[in-house]
């Protein structure tokens, strides 16, 4: 890689210098530090380091990766965190209960009505509050718009990786009608800051529910043109049909959940596994495939839509009447102690660990964010494919950075 | 100096303009006139004439070259605009819709603005090959439009080598992504440029050979032959004949001109902009205006070589005769006489007047101004429709063209369709696709064209 | 079995079809949607029908805020009490007063203590004359101070209210000017000539020993009120001493030492930094 380059001098455009050859060397000029950076950084005959994001137009968010590559094939990589970090969980020890909600809020800007659900169920369950029901249901209505609008992102994303440009756009026609629905019900569009320790901030409206009748009765006909699209596109299933294949063992060790575990057949879904909530009120199923490739991961996201729509249907015929808010101390003070709350987002397992020191602010608060496990299975699926065959990797992971960083 | 700075100064910008031009006026007057007295000028051009007419080949190159680089820009701009907004409208977007009406001088626009920006050498790059690629890029394109037939007698030059010629010159553009890729001192667009590399040189192949099967029943490689051959019926477009040609043919060009499924040397979710990252600026516009070009030509050779080229798909005279409408075309201005005078007249003013003043009548809203200029407007475009129309009766050139750029346009517009739907293929699946599918499969289309041919010489 | 390419065609036919259907991009600045009734999109202050601010200071919502990024001040509900929450840097605030602040106790603020109310017939008269012409402000404010011997707060309010001036206007034009005070003149006017002359002979370290002493600078007045500091000129009648008056009495004793003493004099004693 180190080679001497002739350069316009910055001083006389005329003269031309030496450049430093350390400049556009992509190792660095330490001596390696561990084993693996003196393996990684290692570069045989025809081998070169190519870098890949933070500002890559397709790596999602700020993740950057170290791409050794051999020609278009990719040898080793290193994948770079901590662009996004903000050290959310600390800021959610420094404020009060309340204010750990809206802190949690984009953690999983994507959809972030799960992410802050999290100090919220926590601290219920160190309050043994018991939430009005027809709290509960609002809930889970809202978790289940939002999983849809999060997988129809997904689904955009994944097409749009491997260079198709429609179904990004669909996608976003799809989602913008769910976040507007959930303006309406909540105020906000990305960062709802909905959900309240003991129930919900403010009950369902008139706005919400004919926006929410609306897109009902074309919602899984939007679905149809989706999959009509590319589904049976044969490039789009010649890129992704044995694409980054996880096997059950590689994803139970490695921590994956969500659409990523249940692609390689096992049926584990929080909604099912520990109900939480009222899921197990509702009728569902967990759809899973045994490839465990990319298209695989692809098609349980679109069967998950389907199951959503056949729950909030089920919500909305069963929604009990009564308050959307237990009543709750002004004071939020729950006993010292420690809770473990987890619940099914649309990447997999999103949980919290929680201890309370009786006073009015989280004592510790440890998030476990699915996007992080699932996106360091890169490291075993990325080697051995083409650089093009990251991206379609890297989407169908679904990683959202802000909870990755935190 | 202040002398004349000074007046210079204070004149108003419309008079910095016209003085200038006022003052050549003069000089030209002058010399005109000085030369004519001197019998000067009328020498001049009678040596001028016959210098051209004893080198008119030459004279035929740089005119037919100068239109057709003439051509290229506006013919990028229009397909830069079609593609923005037909994939906007596929997308369920607007797309364009600012600048001019829906938007239709966007891509002008965007010419401008690419004019406008800074032209960027980064450091480290190799400066001649850096320059000099967007040049080549731009260049392979454009000569190639050199050789098509437009219309019956409206083409640059008539070669009897046009074909080879064209897969000639056009195999020069990968020698400018291949510099741009290598020069640019970045190894996405040293990534972009070996897969431009890789894609063309293997789709050349295919390519080339099913235009093979066309070649053996026209007997010729001249596409004005080629288009003649095809005159008659609609049956006779090779497009019938060669139908598994045609279909290689057009994907195989689809790879050839850098095109979704096939954008591989620019995938923008991969190479960010492949062999164009460095690039900024007019140069970018180069490359971005040769791809664009390229598509136009690629269009136009298929409609050349199967689809007939300028011949209508159907006869209109038999149609024509069948209900009865003849027109008579041939006007004679003569014949009106000093009513002539009057139509040239009153003719625009009471035209204008008959449009405006129903509109101004159905809308209150509007000034009788407003209602005037757009009854102007609507007058020419009336009389330009009228125009078009007689040319279009009265010229076959006229015709031809048009049936010739609504075949064209319609193969740019599959291009931009299929840019909007399909997602794109790996490197590895491209190659495999060209050497295991296509290459086969123009080897069977080329047997299968010799033996039919055989047979049916033989059977005749 | 599916023919090759079947997938490509629906989706193209779909696309296709996608073409004529109708738009959904929404002309931003031509057509706008509001946020809906319970949008949160922006923090705005409301006001009543009568364009007072609906906000009572309750703190509530910058309490609640959990970025803290609300930041308030204003008087509390009886218009004694500049109260505020935030960083107390910002109100030039020592964090002890913060802290108090934060704690919900009332703390005094001297920015907002009452003006003294005055005799406004004086006043009137002047404005009258002048036809309450606002352009003619500089007269009024110089009758003002023949008048009051200085300009009071309660005068710049009442010519604000009368000629419709604003307050700022008046104020800044009567800051701006050097022969415009806005304290009560003190009891003592020391003078002290500022030509070249006097300064040639010694006038300078004449004029810093009388602003050391008196912790002012010309124009100004001592802290305790009771000596002011002017500039006079002696119209070229100081001779081999700088030119020096004491309520418009020549002095003799025109050194630094018997300019400290002079003004220690008139102070009488009542320096802090004399004793020490």
């Amino acid at each position: 890689m180190a080679q001497q380059t002739r350069v316009r001098s910055l001083d006389d455009p005329d003269v031309f210098v030496e450049s430093p050859a350390t400049i556009y060397d992509a190792v660095p000029p330490y001596p390696p530090r561990t084993e693996r950076e003196a393996e990684f950084y290692h570069l045989r005959d025809g081998e070169m380091l190519i870098n890949l994001g933070p500002q890559h137009p397709s790596t999602h968010g700020v993740l950057r990766v170290v791409l050794k590559i051999d020609g278009e094939r990719v040898v080793d990589l290193d994948p770079v965190i901590g662009y996004l970090h903000r050290g959310v969980e600390k800021i959610c020890e420094n404020g009060t209960w309340h204010h750990a909600i809206s802190n949690c809020d984009p953690l999983e800007y994507v959809a972030s009505m799960f992410s802050e659900a999290m100090p919220v169920l926590a601290c219920e369950k160190l309050l043994d509050l018991q939430v009005p029901r027809r709290a509960e249901y609002i809930r889970v209505l809202a978790w289940e718009l939002n999983r849809i609008a999060s997988h129809a992102l997904f689904m955009g994303w994944l097409s749009l990786d491997l260079g198709g440009l429609t179904p990004i756009l669909y996608g976003f026609i799809e989602r913008d009608e769910i976040v507007e629905m959930l303006n309406a019900l909540t105020g906000q569009r990305v960062l709802f800051n909905y959900l309240r320790i003991g129930g919900v901030n403010g009950d369902l409206n008139h706005d919400f529910m004919s926006r929410l009748g609306d897109w009902m009765s074309h919602a899984a006909e939007q679905v149809e043109n989706q999959t009509k699209l590319i589904n049976e596109n044969e490039i789009f299933v010649g890129r992704t049909r044995g694409l980054g294949v996880v096997d059950r063992a590689t994803a139970l060790r490695m921590c994956a959940t969500g659409p990523v575990l249940r692609a390689t057949g096992i049926p584990y879904d929080i909604r099912r596994a520990h109900p939480y909530s009222v899921y197990n009120e509702l009728e569902f199923d967990v759809p899973t495939r045994e490839e465990g490739d990319s298209y695989a991961r692809y098609l349980v996201h679109v069967d998950e839509i389907k199951q959503s729509i056949h729950i909030i249907d089920q919500v909305l015929h069963q929604m009990p009447d009564g308050t959307v808010m237990a009543k709750i101390p002004r004071w939020i003070r729950p006993r010292p102690g420690r809770a473990w709350v987890s619940i099914e987002s649309p990447r997999g397992q999103y949980g919290a660990y929680v201890m309370s020191d009786g006073s009015d602010h989280p004592f510790r608060m440890r998030i476990r964010d699915p996007s992080f496990f699932n996106l360091s299975l890169v490291g075993h699926l990325m080697p051995g494919n083409l650089i093009a065959d990251t991206m379609a990797i890297m989407a169908s992971l679904d990683p959202v950075m802000g909870g990755i960083d935190k | 100096m202040s002398v004349l700075a000074r007046p210079w100064s204070r004149l108003t910008p419309a008079g910095k303009v016209v003085l200038p031009l006022l003052g050549l006026l003069v000089f030209l007057t002058l010399a005109l006139l000085v030369g004519f007295a001197t019998g000067l000028i009328p020498g001049l051009i009678r040596f001028v004439g016959d210098l051209l007419g004893a080198n008119i080949g030459i004279v035929r190159f740089v005119v037919a070259a100068s239109a057709i680089l003439l051509m290229s820009v506006p013919t990028a701009f229009v397909i830069i605009y079609m593609e923005l907004k037909v994939i906007a409208l596929m997308n369920l977007r607007l797309g364009p819709n600012r600048v001019g009406p829906w938007g239709s001088l966007h891509s002008i626009v965007h010419g401008l603005k690419v004019l406008g920006k800074e032209d960027f050498t980064p450091t480290g790059v190799d400066v001649p090959v850096f320059t000099l690629a967007p040049a080549v890029t731009f260049l392979a394109p454009v000569l190639g439009l050199l050789v098509l037939p437009f219309a019956p007698g409206l083409l640059g030059i008539d070669m009897n080598l046009a074909l080879l010629y064209f897969f000639a010159v056009s195999g020069l553009s990968v020698l400018g992504l291949m510099m741009a890729g290598w020069s640019s001192f970045n190894k996405y667009s040293l990534l972009g440029g070996l897969r431009a590399a890789a894609q063309i040189i293997s789709y050349e192949i295919p390519l080339t050979l099913a235009v093979v099967g066309v070649i053996m029943l026209a007997g010729t490689m001249s596409l004005n032959q080629i288009v003649m051959n095809q005159s008659g019926s609609i049956l006779d477009w090779y497009m019938f004949k060669q139908p598994l040609g045609f279909v290689i043919f057009f994907i195989a060009a689809t790879a050839e001109g850098n095109r979704t499924p096939f954008d591989l040397t620019e995938a923008d979710s991969e190479l960010v902009a492949g062999f164009a990252t460095e690039y900024s600026g007019m140069r970018f516009g180069f490359f971005f205006f040769a791809e664009y070009v390229g598509v136009f030509i690629l269009s136009a050779l298929t409609t050349v070589l199967f689809l007939g080229g300028w011949n209508a798909p159907f006869d209109i005279d038999p149609v024509l005769n069948a209900l009865g409408i003849r027109f008579d075309l041939a006007l004679d201005l003569a014949r009106l006489d000093v009513g002539l005078l009057f139509l040239l007249a009153l003719g625009p003013v009471v035209g204008t007047l008959l449009i405006a003043l129903p509109i101004w009548m159905l809308r209150s809203d509007w000034s009788f101004l407003k209602s005037l200029v757009i009854g102007f407007i609507l007058l020419n475009v009336l009389l330009a429709a009228a125009v078009g129309v007689w040319l279009a009766l009265s010229f076959e050139a006229v015709v031809g063209l048009g049936w010739f750029l609504v075949k064209t346009y319609f193969f740019v517009f599959l291009f931009v369709w299929m840019r909007a739907t399909l997602p794109r293929v790996r490197i590895d699946q491209l190659m495999g696709f060209a050497w295991k599918w296509m290459l086969p499969a123009s080897l069977v289309n080329l047997f299968v064209t010799a033996l039919a041919i055989i047979v049916v010489s033989e059977v005749r | 079995m599916d023919l090759p390419g079947k997938g490509i065609f629906r989706g193209m036919a779909l696309t296709l079809q996608k073409f004529f259907e109708p738009k959904v991009t929404v002309q931003y600045p031509e057509e706008q949607h509001d946020g809906g009734p319970k949008g949160r999109g922006r923090l705005i202050l409301l006001y009543d029908e009568y364009g007072a601010l609906k906000c009572e200071t309750c703190f509530q919502c910058a309490q609640a805020c959990p970025i803290e990024i609300i930041d308030m001040g204003g008087v509390d509900t009886k218009g004694r009490y500049h109260v505020h929450w935030g960083p107390p840097e910002q109100y030039a605030e020592r964090r002890e007063d913060s802290a108090l602040r934060r704690s919900g106790r009332p703390v005094p603020d001297q920015s907002f203590v009452a003006y003294e109310a005055i005799d406004t017939a004086p006043l009137d008269r002047i404005l009258a004359d002048v036809d309450y012409d606002p352009r003619q402000m500089l007269t009024i404010l110089e009758r003002t101070q023949e008048a009051y011997g200085y300009l009071p707060i309660a005068a710049f309010r009442h010519i604000s209210s009368t000629t419709g001036a604003w307050y700022a206007e008046v104020h800044g034009i009567a800051a701006a000017l050097e022969h415009l005070r806005v304290e009560p003149p003190g009891g003592h006017v020391v003078g002290i000539c500022r030509c070249p002359n006097c300064t040639l002979m010694g006038g300078g370290r004449l004029r810093e020993a009388l602003e050391a002493e008196l912790e002012t600078v010309i124009g100004g007045t001592s802290p305790d009120g009771r000596v002011r500091l002017v500039a006079e000129s002696c119209h070229g009648e100081s001779r081999l001493r700088p030119h020096l008056t004491v309520d418009g009495a020549d002095q003799d004793d025109t050194t630094p030492a018997g300019a400290t003493s002079l003004a220690r004099r008139l102070r009488g004693h009542s320096r802090g930094r004399a004793q020490a």
